[in-house]
């Protein structure tokens, strides 16, 4: 069973896909009869849709309803030019697909600014405008009474017959379904899941949310025009009755029962809302109760929908597989030690910054400087504004006044994806680790925008993006070399103990190649053997030119690894200097350590 | 003057979905899809109360307020507690909307039904426009009821918890909020709120089952406009939605309402996304 198990793992992921792709094709030769033939097509123009979708909901994590307008967009552009003479079914294809496009990028624009519920109500208010648009433009489009008189479609000057049309849907159909998975298996994909579980780890990776996200839904937009040109053919006629509001709910159900985050999901959820419910008797009288009840539990009880739930076994099946094969391989090169190249440090200097929140002044007055080739500790009691600090010069805050540079390069007021494409990159207090990654995914998104290849690159499989993913390969288990996680891999990323978290996030933001990396409380909740690796990393980066800061509350492990220390207070500067100045200094005793004079400084206030 | 009596009226209604929206977004920073779905159903429990079982106005808004709370609260169990990503919430709260509609659509049909307003429906003349009486009671409702709540949250306890709750939680709770508890509380109140209101959005809107849909999207645009968690915003942004509805109605045609609306509500996310009335807030780690 288990064998068998793995034989059918070792084909590639797409086979089984492809062979149903296969099989619809064929479909109509076996003897399937007109009213099968048009329920599948409806199916798959549905999934097309819900694809779409998908790639919002489940892998940029935005909810948007807009795809019905653009489905509409792709339908009507279709209908008017096919009516127009132009019947050649690529041209239309083409053409739709654009006039989808131009529809999700102008209603995207807005809605995605605020991000969260201001999609959903946008695109939503998009599915209410189609019969008052579609009205104002009476003449051309026929109104509420729908537009009539839709030519044959042709392919190569030839009229499509039924038979031919069938095939051509399933064609299409495939096609997409492949280019999705390119998307969604690439390094885009998981950007995309980056973007997903935190905007702010994403901005921190040099990933502009707002294009990503923009992206997501302008690429969604494809199938749905595509699927609209098809639509306008399979009966050549159409109405705003094709393009309402409770069919914007069936694609938001089929895509939550079927699986928002994952390719093959949305054809299960198109074909049971399509075979199943809408064949039910009474469908029309209880259609919305079922609907919205799928959206209900649906987003209650299971999260991943039909797709998560086969996801899980899959990877139960696979894990006993492994473990009955006796995890013969996995452990090949473990904790090889790696080299750390030459790192181009560059020079951190924060001039007199202040920040306040409200009437509440987080900084006064902070300058600092970190040099390449050296570690740069900051300490300081709880809410002394060492967090407050590095997220300013992170770009999260922007500053009340004063200047942040990198060398000559002022980055004050730079939004955080940029400030990290120019090569300061960092860790964060509590780990921020994407779910459903693996180890070796989730470091390598850190070099998503340092190295680029575009989406279509990545549908295509060009030279440039094999040779960037083998060295996104590479790299990433490089840098897990330096942290020790380098036999785990093709662990869990989400799942890993609190300590090996914290190890791959200093992963992540080496493997970028920053000028300057921001560690805030990285060695809280490591092990000895851990804090060893650690200090031991944090000296070579040191000797490699990296310019390293530190906020801490190790005071030991300060005193071990920093060149200068500068001590916060109340949101200034108290002090700064060598450890060995700092150690002995009587206001950092007593006000910071709480040593009144001749203790030997272990009782550390903040920590 | 007729048509600004009537887009103000229209308005109103907009501004008290967003009101809805608002006290549910303060007390635990989620989003109802489903509060113009309450609302739509105040208006047939209304329209029952009074047209078919012939009650006294006064007991058929208690009936509605405590029949719509029942089911707010009852949405707030299965459709919000048990979920915690927020995503979720968009689409569970959207799909308790949608079944609300589907079972008024089943109950009552697709036909709207004239909801009478029990003060009469007698045209005034009033600074040189004809206006009914339910139009200049709902503008007195939704600006009483802004001046009492925002009263209420700066003066009682438990509107001073609900705002400490709306800051931060976490510290609600460590002084001794049960955040749990006041965040249903508030839940419940919008369906109270919602059910009792039935009584003048009605009149004004007819009782039908698509009334949610397109409540929901003009009270998010009232929201946006005005700000999120911001009661006085949301008066701002009655105004000129209505407003804008109303006239472009009336000037371009009946076609362009809907258009006017959503450009105005591109530009506002275009210009001001945190809303008129709120000070833009910075994003945190």
């Amino acid at each position: 069973m288990l064998a068998l198990w793995l034989k059918i793992r070792a084909l590639p992921t797409w086979a089984l896909p492809l062979l149903l792709g296969i099989v619809l094709l064929l479909l109509p030769s076996l003897g399937m009869n007109y009213g099968m033939t048009r329920q599948v097509i409806l199916t798959l123009l549905l999934a097309l849709i819900v694809s779409g979708l998908n790639l919002n909901l489940g892998y940029a994590g935005e909810l948007a309803m807009g795809h019905i307008a653009m489905y509409a967009a792709g339908a009507y552009t279709a209908g008017l030019i096919g009516k127009a003479g132009i019947t050649e079914i690529w041209v239309q294809l083409l053409v739709g697909a654009l006039a989808a496009l131009v529809v999700g990028l102008v209603s995207g624009v807005p809605g995605l600014r605020l991000g969260g519920w201001s999609l959903a109500m946008t695109s939503f208010f998009l599915i209410l405008l189609i019969p008052d648009v579609l009205s104002i433009f009476k003449e051309s489009t026929g109104g509420r009474n729908g537009l009539t008189g839709i030519a044959t479609p042709t392919l190569f000057g030839e009229p499509v017959t039924e038979n031919q049309y069938y095939v051509l849907v399933v064609v299409i159909a495939i096609l997409w379904f492949a280019f999705m998975r390119n998307v969604v298996v690439s390094r885009h994909g998981t950007a995309f899941q980056v973007l997903k579980q935190s905007p702010v780890l994403a901005s921190s990776l040099g990933i502009s949310v707002f294009r990503m996200k923009l992206s997501a839904y302008a690429l969604g937009a494809i199938p749905a025009g595509l699927a609209g040109v098809l639509f306008a053919n399979l009966d050549m006629f159409i109405s705003p009755e094709a393009f309402t509001f409770t069919v914007a709910m069936t694609v938001l159900a089929a895509s939550i029962f079927g699986g928002s985050a994952s390719v093959y999901g949305a054809l299960v959820g198109a074909g049971v809302l399509q075979f199943g419910l809408n064949q039910a008797t009474n469908f029309q009288e209880y259609g919305l109760i079922i609907t919205g009840g799928f959206l209900l539990f649906g987003g209650v009880l299971f999260s991943g929908g039909i797709a998560g739930v086969g996801q899980k076994i899959v990877r139960k099946l696979d894990y006993k597989a492994a473990e009955q094969a006796g995890r013969s391989k996995g452990s090949s090169a473990e904790n090889a030690v790696a080299d750390v190249e030459v790192l181009q440090g560059a020079n951190l200097s924060v001039q007199t910054v202040s920040k306040a929140f409200g009437g509440n002044k987080a900084l006064s007055q902070v300058s600092l400087e970190a040099k390449p080739g050296a570690v740069t500790a900051i300490i300081g009691p709880n809410g002394s504004g060492k967090t407050t600090l590095l997220n300013m010069i992170s770009g999260y805050y922007e500053t009340d006044e004063g200047v942040i540079a990198l060398d000559d390069l002022q980055i004050q007021g730079q939004p955080s994806y940029k400030v990290a494409r120019s090569g300061v990159s960092r860790t964060f207090q509590t780990p921020n680790i994407p779910k459903n990654l693996s180890v070796i995914e989730a470091v390598e998104s850190g070099r998503y925008s340092t190295q680029r290849a575009s989406i279509l690159q990545a549908v295509f499989r060009t030279p440039k993006f094999r040779r960037i993913r083998r060295e996104d390969r590479s790299e990433a288990q490089r840098v897990l070399n330096l942290v020790g996680l380098g036999s785990q891999l093709n662990a869990d990323a989400d799942s890993l103990p609190l300590g090996n978290r914290r190890l791959l996030e200093v992963a992540r933001s080496l493997i970028g190649s920053p000028k300057v990396i921001l560690l805030d409380e990285v060695a809280s909740g490591l092990d000895e053997d851990e804090l060893d690796v650690l200090a031991d990393l944090i000296l070579r980066l040191r000797e490699a030119g990296l310019t390293v800061v530190i906020v801490e509350h190790n005071f030991q492990l300060v005193l071990r690894l920093a060149d200068v220390i500068y001590v916060l207070a109340q949101g200034s500067v108290m002090a700064h200097g060598a450890p060995a100045e700092i150690e002995k200094n009587p206001r950092v005793m007593e006000e910071y350590l709480g040593i009144v004079s001749d203790s030997d400084g272990t009782s550390l206030v903040g920590a | 003057m007729t048509i600004i009596w009537s887009g103000m009226a229209i308005g109103a209604v907009y501004a008290l979905v967003a009101i809805g929206y608002n006290i549910v977004f303060i007390s635990q920073k989620t989003f109802n899809f489903a509060q113009a779905s309450l609302m739509m159903l105040g208006a047939f429990i209304t329209y029952v109360g009074i047209v078919v079982m012939q009650l006294p106005w006064w007991l058929v808004g208690i009936m509605a307020a405590i029949i719509v709370g029942l089911i707010a609260a009852l949405e707030e169990r299965i459709a919000i507690r048990p979920v915690k990503d927020m995503h979720n919430l968009l689409v569970t709260t959207l799909g308790a909307s949608i079944i609300l509609q589907g079972v008024a659509q089943l109950i009552w049909g697709g036909e709207p039904y004239r909801v009478p307003f029990f003060a009469g429906d007698q045209v005034i003349s009033l600074f040189g426009g004809n206006v009914y009486p339910v139009e200049l009671v709902l503008v007195a409702v939704v600006i009483l009821l802004v001046i009492g709540l925002n009263q209420f949250s700066k003066h009682s306890l438990i509107g001073i918890a609900l705002m400490g709750m709306s800051e931060d939680r976490e510290a609600a709770q460590l002084r001794g909020v049960d955040v749990r508890r006041f965040a249903f509380l508030a839940f419940a109140f919008t369906g109270v709120l919602a059910g009792f209101l039935g009584l003048f959005v009605g009149p004004k809107t007819y009782a039908v089952a698509t009334l949610g849909a397109s409540l929901a999207l003009k009270g998010f645009v009232v929201l946006a406009i005005g700000g999120f968690g911001s009661l006085t915003g949301t008066l701002a942004g009655g105004l000129i939605v209505g407003l804008t509805e109303a006239l472009a109605s009336r000037y371009i045609g009946a076609d362009f309402a809907n258009l006017s609306v959503f450009l105005i509500l591109v530009v506002i996310l275009m210009a001001k996304p945190s809303g008129l009335f709120n000070r833009q807030k910075e994003r945190t780690v």
